[in-house]
C-alpha cells in the first residue's frame, strides 16, 4: 500500500447521485406512461398489504369491545383473502411492466451507445480496452435495471404509502404517531454514520482492490514464465501478499462500521419498544383509549417496513450513478466531424503536407511530414519501431485526424471530403485481419454488401482463398467466430481479408503490415493476394520485410517522427544512410543461422562477428 | 406487513462475460441443496460463522421479547384489568431489555459474521492461488484468463457477501416465526397448525421455483455473454469497420444479439415473478386462514378471548419475516452460481509428483512413441518418435496446426502424453521431481511477459541470487545492455504494468537474458514469426545464438538460415514425422519439405510491384 498511499484521497470521481435520473430523463422520455403505470399498480398493492393489517386491527378492537361475531371474523378473513390477491396481483402487474420497460429502455440505450460509437473519432477507443467499452455498452446499462425496474415504483409506493399511512396515524393521535416513526429517523441516522466512519477507507479499499485484482491478472500471465523458471513460491507470495492486504482493509472498514452500522438492521425493525411503552404511559393517563393504542401496536410496529427497501436502493446507488455517469460521459463525447459532402476526385494522389500529429494528450510522433504518394504508384514505408509509419498511414482514411498540415486526396483535404466518400475511396488491410462472427460469405461481402455469390467468389479467388474454402465441409457458409465456429490459420484468415478488400475495389490501399502475423508456409500465397489487390492502385505499403518493398516507386523512411530520406531502393543504398543500415540489420538477421553450421563454414565467421558487432 | 420480495433476474455488477461453457457445466440446483454447498467451503471458520448466526437468531429472541410484552399487556388489558403506572414501569423496562438485548446481539452477531466472511473469502483466494500454480500449464492455456481472474475476484465477493448477509439473515427471518409458532401451539394447537400450514404448502413451489430459476439464470447469463462478445468484436473491429464504411452493417451483428438479451430478460422476469409471487401469496394465505380458524374457535368457545388476541396481534410477526427469505435463497443462488465456478479450478489435479523421483543421465532428449491430445477423440501428436542428442540442434517444421508448438509443450510437462513416453537424459519425465525438471529446460516464448519490478527483478529471474555483475552480463549476452542503460533509471527501470513502456523487441530481449542467466541444458525456441523492424530482430537474433550455443536445443523454426543449419529435421504433418534429415537429403527427397521450402524461398524474395518472384537476396 506504500505506493499507493502517496496519492491524494478523494482523488476518483466523486458519484452525482442523480446522473442515473438525468440520463432517463434525456434516453428513455417514451417510458414516462408506462412507467407511471407501473408507480401506480406498486402503490395499490401496499396499499392493499395495509388492509390485512387493519383487519386483524379491526377485530382485536371488536374483540375487547364485545361486538365481535362469528360472521364478522369470517367476513373480514374474506375481505383480508381478497386484499391479499388484489395486492399480489398488482405487485405481479407493477413488476412485470417495470421490467419491460427497463429492459427496453437499456436495449435503446444500448444501441444509442453502439451506434454512438461507431461514429466517435478511433483516439477515442486508443486508450481503452475492448473489455471496457464492451462493460460500457453491456454492463453499466444493466446497472439502470435496479433503477428503473425496482427503484422508481418500489420506492415511490414505498415513500407514498408511507406519508399517506403517517398523516393518517398523525391525525388519530399525533403523540402515538411520533412514537411510531421516532426510531425509522435514528437508524437511518445511525447507517448514515456509520457510512461516513468507513468513507475514509474507501480510497485505501479501492486501491487494495484494484492491486489484488492486478496482482492476480500478473500471477496468472506470468505462469508460464513462473514454471518454467520454477519461482512459484516467489510470485506467489507477493500476490499472497496483495490478497492479504485485501482482507486487512476490509477487516478495518467493517471494524469502523460495525458498532454503529449494526444498530440499524436492529433500529428499524423495533419500532414496538418505543410504541408499547408510550401508548400504555398515555393510556395510564387517559390520554388515549385502548382501541386507539391497539391501532398503534399492529399498524405502527410494521408499517414503516417497505422503507427498508429505499434504504437497499440508496446503498447500490452510488455504483449505479457512477455507472451512469460513465454511458453518459461516453454519449457526450463529440464525434468524429464529418462533412458529409460528396467531392469530384481529378485523381487518387495522397499527398501528406506538413503533417503533425499525435495520439490524445501526448506529444508530437509526426513532426511536419511532406510526402506524396501518386496514383498507380507504390510508396513503402519503412523505419525502427516508433518512427511513424503506421502512424503515418492512419491519417489518410482518418482514423486519426492531423494536429497541423493536411492530408489531401485527389487535391482535397480529407476532413472534406464526407467520411462515407472517404471510406469508399480507400481499402484498408491490417496487421491483425479481423473477421466477425458469422458466415465467410459474409465476411467477405462486407467489401461490398451488394455484390453476388459469383464476385465473392471471384474474390476469394483472387485472394487465394478459395482453394480452403471450398475444402471446408461448408464452404462459403462456414461459420467464424463464436461458439462452434471454426478456427483458421493466421493465414487463411488474412486471405479472406484481403478477399474483402479486393472486393471492395477501392482507389486507394493501404497495406498495414499485411502479412505480419501470416504463417510463414501462407505468405507465398498472401503475397500473391496482395498482388492481385494491388494493381493499378495508389498503393502505401507499411512493412519491415524489407526485400517485400525492394522495386517500391518510392520508399519513405521515416525516422522519430520525420521523413530522414527517400527515393528509390537503389538510391537509398547508395546513399548509405539510415535506410542502408535497416537493410544491413534486415539481410543480416536473415541469414544469421542459430548456431554456426557445421557443413558451411563460410557462414561460421560470419555468424560470429554479427553476435561480437552486437555485444560492443 | 409483507417485505415485497424482489424478483432479481441476475445478480447486478457480476461479469459473467467470459464464462461460456457455463450452460453445460451447472445442474439447476434446488436453493436448499445451495445451501449445504455454500456452507461446506467455510471450513475452520464455521465455528465463528455459527456463534455469529446463533447472535442474530437471540437479536430475533429479544424482539421476540418485544412481542411477548405486547401479547401479555394486550391480553391483560382485554380482560379488563386497569392500566396502571406500575404495570406500565414494568412494560417499559422489559422493552428497554428488548432493545438492548437487540442492538447487543445484533453487534456481537456482525463483528463475528462480517470478519469470519472477509476471511473465508481470502482463505478461499489464498488456496485457490495457491492450487493453481501447482496445475498443469496445460489447464491455465486451455482458458480463458479472464475467467480465473473473475473467480478469484468477483465470485469470492459474492461468497463473501453471502456469509456476511444473506446467511445470518436466514436466522434473523426464522426466529421470531418459531418463538411465536411455539407460544400459539402452547397455548392452541389447531390455531398453531393453521398458522403453520401455508407456509408447509410453500415449500414445495419453492423448492420446484427455485430449480426452475437457477435455470433460467443460467440461460441469460449465456445470452449476456453473447452480447458481450459481440460487443468486444465489434469495438475490436471498429477500425474495419470504418474502413469498410459499414457502420450500420457492423451494428447489425450484435443488434439482434441485444435484442435477444433483453427478450430473455423480460420473459425470464415474467416467468420468474409469477412462482415468486405464488410462494409469498400461499405464505400470506395463511392469515385469513387464521382468522377465520381462530374466530370460529371463538365462538364455538374452544378458544378464550386472551388467547385469540394474542393470535391476532401476533399474526404478522410470523409472516412478515418468511417473506425475507425469498430474497435471501437469491443471494443463495448466485453464492452457488459461484462455486461451481470455483469448483472448475479446484477439482483440477496437479501433475503427479514421483515418490522417488530419477536422476537423468545427460541431456539428449527422446520421444518415443509419443501419442498426444487435447481432447480424447482428436489426436494432435501420432506415434512421434525421435531422438536429440546432447548439444545437437534440431528444427521442427510442417503446416500450422501439425503439431509443431505441441512437441515443445510436453518438453517441460505443459501437458502429460496420452501414449508413450518422453525422457531426458533416458529418464521418463514423470519420473523426475518437478524442480529437476524445470532446472533442465528453457522455454523462449513468442509472447513475453514481463513482471511488475525493475528490469533487474525480471533478468535475475531466472537465477535467485543473481548479483548485479551477472545480470549485467547477461544482459550483453542479450543485446540488451545498451537499451538498458540508456534508459534514466538503467537495470532499475520499472516495467510491467504501470512500468516503463519498452518496444516488443526490447521486451523479447529482456526475456532472452532471463534465459541465459538461467543457463539450462536444455533450449525450447518457438521462432518469432510476426515481422519487427530490421534492427530489433538482428539484435534478437544475435542474443538468442547466444543462448543457444551449446545447448541440446529443439526449435520451431520459421528462418530459412535456423532451418538449414539444424542437424536434424523433423518434418511434421498432421501429428505424424513424414520426413526426417538435413536439410540437403530433404530437399533431393523432393517430398513436403521440398515443398514448403519452395514456398517460403518464394515467399522471402517475393517483391510488391515486382515483375516476379525474385530468388533470395541475402
Amino acid at each position: 500500500m506504500s505506493d499507493a498511499a502517496d496519492l491524494p484521497a478523494g482523488a476518483e470521481r466523486r458519484p452525482d447521485y442523480l446522473a442515473s435520473f438525468r440520463l432517463l430523463l434525456r434516453h428513455a422520455a417514451g417510458a414516462r406512461p408506462r412507467l407511471a403505470g407501473s408507480v401506480l399498480l406498486a402503490t395499490l398493492s401496499v396499499l392493499c398489504e395495509l388492509v390485512p393489517v387493519w383487519v386483524v386491527w379491526r377485530l382485536t378492537v371488536a374483540v375487547i369491545d364485545g361486538t365481535a361475531t362469528a360472521a364478522l371474523f369470517a367476513q373480514q378473513a374474506a375481505l383480508a383473502l381478497a386484499a391479499i390477491l388484489a395486492g399480489y396481483a398488482a405487485l405481479t402487474a407493477a413488476l412485470a411492466q417495470s421490467h419491460i420497460v427497463a429492459f427496453q429502455v437499456i436495449h435503446d440505450l444500448r444501441m444509442a451507445l453502439a451506434r454512438h460509437l461507431a461514429r466517435l473519432p478511433l483516439g477515442w477507443f486508443a486508450g481503452r480496452r475492448s473489455g471496457a467499452a464492451k462493460a460500457l455498452v453491456i454492463d453499466e446499462p444493466e446497472k439502470l435495471e435496479l433503477i428503473v425496474a425496482h427503484g422508481i415504483p418500489e420506492g415511490t409506493s414505498a415513500v407514498a404509502t408511507w406519508l399517506a399511512v403517517s398523516a393518517w396515524l398523525f391525525a388519530v393521535d399525533w403523540r402515538m404517531a411520533l412514537a411510531s416513526v421516532l426510531l425509522t429517523p435514528v437508524s437511518f441516522a445511525l447507517m448514515a454514520r456509520a457510512m461516513t466512519r468507513t468513507g475514509r477507507f474507501v480510497a485505501d479499499y479501492q486501491r487494495a482492490g484494484e492491486r489484488m485484482n492486478g496482482s492476480i491478472v500478473e500471477y496468472l500471465a506470468g505462469m508460464p514464465a513462473v514454471k518454467i523458471f520454477n519461482r512459484g513460491g516467489e510470485s506467489f507470495a507477493g500476490t499472497a501478499d496483495a490478497v492479504r492486504a485485501y482482507t486487512d482493509v476490509e477487516t478495518a472498514m467493517g471494524r469502523a462500521y460495525i458498532p454503529l452500522g449494526s444498530g440499524f438492521s436492529a433500529l428499524v425493525l423495533s419500532n414496538i419498544v418505543v410504541i408499547l411503552p408510550a401508548g400504555l404511559w398515555l393510556l395510564a393517563a387517559g390520554a388515549i383509549d385502548l382501541p386507539t393504542l391497539l391501532l398503534f401496536v399492529i399498524l405502527g410496529a410494521t408499517y414503516s417496513q417497505p422503507l427498508l427497501k429505499l434504504f437497499g436502493l440508496f446503498q447500490q446507488l452510488a455504483q449505479v450513478s457512477i455507472a451512469s455517469m460513465a454511458v453518459a460521459d461516453a454519449l457526450a463525447a463529440p464525434p468524429q466531424p464529418d462533412s458529409g459532402r460528396r467531392v469530384d476526385l481529378p485523381n487518387h494522389d495522397v499527398v501528406f503536407e506538413g503533417v503533425r500529429f499525435g495520439y490524445e494528450d501526448g506529444p508530437d510522433v509526426l513532426h511536419g511530414i511532406d510526402a506524396t504518394a501518386r496514383t498507380g504508384t507504390v510508396t513503402a514505408l519503412v523505419g525502427p519501431s516508433g518512427s511513424g509509419k503506421s502512424s503515418l498511414a492512419a491519417l489518410v482514411p482518418r482514423f486519426h485526424d492531423v494536429r497541423a498540415g493536411r492530408v489531401t486526396l485527389g487535391g482535397v483535404d480529407v476532413r472534406d471530403i464526407g467520411l462515407d466518400q472517404l471510406m469508399e475511396e480507400i481499402a484498408f488491410v491490417f496487421q491483425d485481419s479481423l473477421l466477425f462472427s458469422g458466415t465467410i460469405a459474409e465476411n467477405i461481402r462486407f467489401g461490398d454488401p451488394g455484390a453476388t455469390d459469383e464476385a465473392v467468389r471471384a474474390a476469394a479467388r483472387a485472394a487465394r482463398a478459395d482453394g480452403f474454402i471450398t475444402a471446408l465441409p461448408d464452404g462459403y457458409a462456414t461459420r467464424l467466430g463464436g461458439r462452434g465456429g471454426v478456427a483458421l490459420s493466421g493465414g487463411e484468415r488474412q486471405r479472406i481479408a484481403i478477399a474483402r478488400a479486393i472486393l471492395k475495389d477501392a482507389p486507394v490501399v493501404l497495406l498495414d503490415e499485411a502479412t505480419a502475423f501470416a504463417d510463414p508456409d501462407s505468405e507465398a500465397a498472401i503475397q500473391e493476394a496482395i498482388g492481385a489487390l494491388a494493381r493499378g492502385k495508389t498503393l502505401i505499403v507499411v512493412a519491415h520485410r524489407l526485400n517485400t518493398i525492394a522495386d517500391a516507386d518510392r520508399i519513405l523512411v521515416l525516422d522519430r517522427g520525420r521523413v530522414a530520406e527517400s527515393g528509390r531502393q537503389e538510391e537509398l543504398l547508395a546513399r548509405d544512410g539510415l535506410y542502408a543500415r535497416l537493410w544491413a540489420d534486415y539481410t543480416e538477421a536473415r541469414a544469421l543461422a542459430l548456431r554456426p553450421d557445421q557443413d558451411a563454414p563460410d557462414r561460421k565467421p560470419r555468424a560470429r562477428n554479427a553476435c561480437m558487432d552486437a555485444a560492443e | 406487513m409483507t417485505a415485497v420480495p424482489h424478483p432479481h433476474t441476475h445478480d447486478h455488477g457480476h461479469d459473467h462475460g467470459h464464462d461460456h461453457g457455463h450452460g453445460s457445466g451447472a445442474a439447476p440446483r434446488s436453493d436448499l441443496e445451495s445451501l449445504r454447498r455454500v456452507w461446506a467451503i467455510a471450513g475452520p471458520l464455521r465455528g465463528k460463522i455459527a456463534r455469529g448466526i446463533a447472535f442474530r437468531f437471540l437479536q430475533s429472541m429479544a424482539l421476540g421479547l418485544s412481542f411477548g410484552v405486547v401479547v401479555w399487556v394486550v391480553a391483560g388489558l382485554a380482560d379488563g384489568r386497569p392500566m396502571t403506572t406500575d404495570w406500565a414501569w414494568r412494560a417499559t423496562g422489559l422493552m428497554a431489555l428488548s432493545l438492548l438485548g437487540q442492538l447487543l446481539f445484533a453487534y456481537l452477531s456482525t463483528c463475528e459474521v462480517w470478519i469470519a466472511s472477509y476471511q473465508v473469502a481470502g482463505a478461499l483466494r489464498l488456496s485457490m492461488l495457491d492450487h493453481l500454480r501447482r496445475l498443469p500449464m496445460g489447464f491455465h492455456l486451455a482458458r480463458h484468463k479472464g475467467d480465473t481472474v473473475t473467480v478469484l475476484t468477483t465470485d469470492m465477493q459474492m461468497v463473501e457477501v453471502f456469509f456476511a448477509d444473506a446467511l445470518p439473515r436466514i436466522a434473523q427471518a426464522l426466529g421470531l416465526p418459531l418463538v411465536v409458532f411455539a407460544v400459539l401451539l402452547l397455548r392452541d394447537w389447531v390455531v398453531a397448525l393453521a398458522t403453520a400450514s401455508s407456509v408447509v404448502a410453500a415449500v414445495p413451489v419453492f423448492l420446484w421455483s427455485s430449480r426452475r430459476l437457477s435455470l433460467l439464470g443460467i440461460r441469460r447469463q449465456d445470452a449476456q455473454a453473447e452480447a458481450g462478445g459481440r460487443m468486444i468484436e465489434f469495438v475490436q473491429g471498429i477500425a474495419v469497420i470504418r474502413a469498410f464504411n459499414r457502420v450500420a452493417s457492423g451494428q447489425e451483428g450484435f443488434r439482434a444479439a441485444l435484442e435477444e438479451l433483453r427478450d430473455i430478460s423480460v420473459r425470464m422476469v415474467v416467468t420468474l415473478i409469477v412462482p415468486i409471487v405464488a410462494i409469498a401469496v400461499i405464505v400470506m394465505l395463511g392469515a385469513p386462514l387464521t382468522i377465520w380458524v381462530a374466530g370460529q374457535r371463538h365462538f364455538a368457545g374452544d378458544l378464550p378471548a386472551g388467547t385469540l388476541i394474542t393470535t391476532l396481534v401476533l399474526l404478522f410477526s410470523m409472516y412478515a419475516p418468511l417473506l425475507a427469505l425469498i430474497g435471501v435463497m437469491e443471494s443463495t443462488r448466485i453464492a452457488d452460481a459461484s462455486l461451481t465456478r470455483m469448483d472448475r479450478i479446484m477439482t483440477a489435479k496437479p501433475l503427479p509428483e514421483p515418490t522417488a523421483p530419477h536422476t537423468p543421465f545427460g541431456f539428449a532428449v527422446r520421444f518415443d512413441g509419443v501419442g498426444f491430445g487435447y481432447a480424447p477423440d482428436k489426436p494432435v501428436l501420432r506415434d512421434v518418435s525421435f531422438t536429440v542428442p546432447e548439444r545437437s540442434m534440431t528444427a521442427i517444421v510442417g503446416p500450422s496446426g501439425s503439431g509443431k508448438s505441441t512437441i515443445l509443450n510436453l518438453l517441460p510437462r505443459f501437458w502429460d502424453v496420452t501414449a508413450g513416453a518422453v525422457t531426458i537424459g533416458g529418464v521418463d519425465l514423470r519420473r523426475l521431481s518437478g524442480e529437476r525438471l524445470n532446472a533442465l529446460i528453457t522455454v523462449v516464448f513468442q509472447d513475453v511477459t514481463l513482471f511488475a519490478g525493475t528490469i533487474f527483478d525480471n533478468i535475475a529471474f531466472g537465477r535467485p541470487g543473481a548479483d548485479l555483475a551477472a545480470v549485467e552480463a547477461a544482459a550483453r549476452a542479450a543485446q540488451a545492455h545498451d537499451f538498458i542503460s540508456a534508459l534514466p533509471d538503467g537495470y532499475r527501470t520499472r516495467v510491467g504494468e504501470g512500468g516503463a513502456a519498452l518496444s516488443g523487441g526490447e521486451r523479447q530481449r529482456v526475456s532472452i537474458a532471463r534465459a541465459i542467466l538461467k543457463d539450462a541444458p536444455i533450449v525450447l525456441l518457438d521462432e518469432a514469426t510476426a515481422a519487427i523492424d530490421p534492427t530489433n530482430e538482428r539484435a534478437i537474433q544475435a542474443a538468442l545464438a547466444r543462448l543457444v550455443a551449446d545447448k541440446t536445443l529443439i526449435v520451431v523454426a520459421h528462418k530459412l538460415s535456423t532451418i538449414r543449419a539444424a542437424d536434424q529435421i523433423l518434418v511434421l504433418e498432421d501429428g505424424a514425422i513424414v520426413e526426417r534429415g538435413r536439410h540437403e537429403a530433404l530437399l533431393e527427397a523432393g517430398g513436403l519439405y521440398a515443398r514448403l521450402w519452395n514456398h517460403r524461398t518464394r515467399a522471402a524474395g517475393w517483391r510488391i510491384a515486382g515483375e516476379q518472384p525474385v530468388g533470395e537476396t541475402a
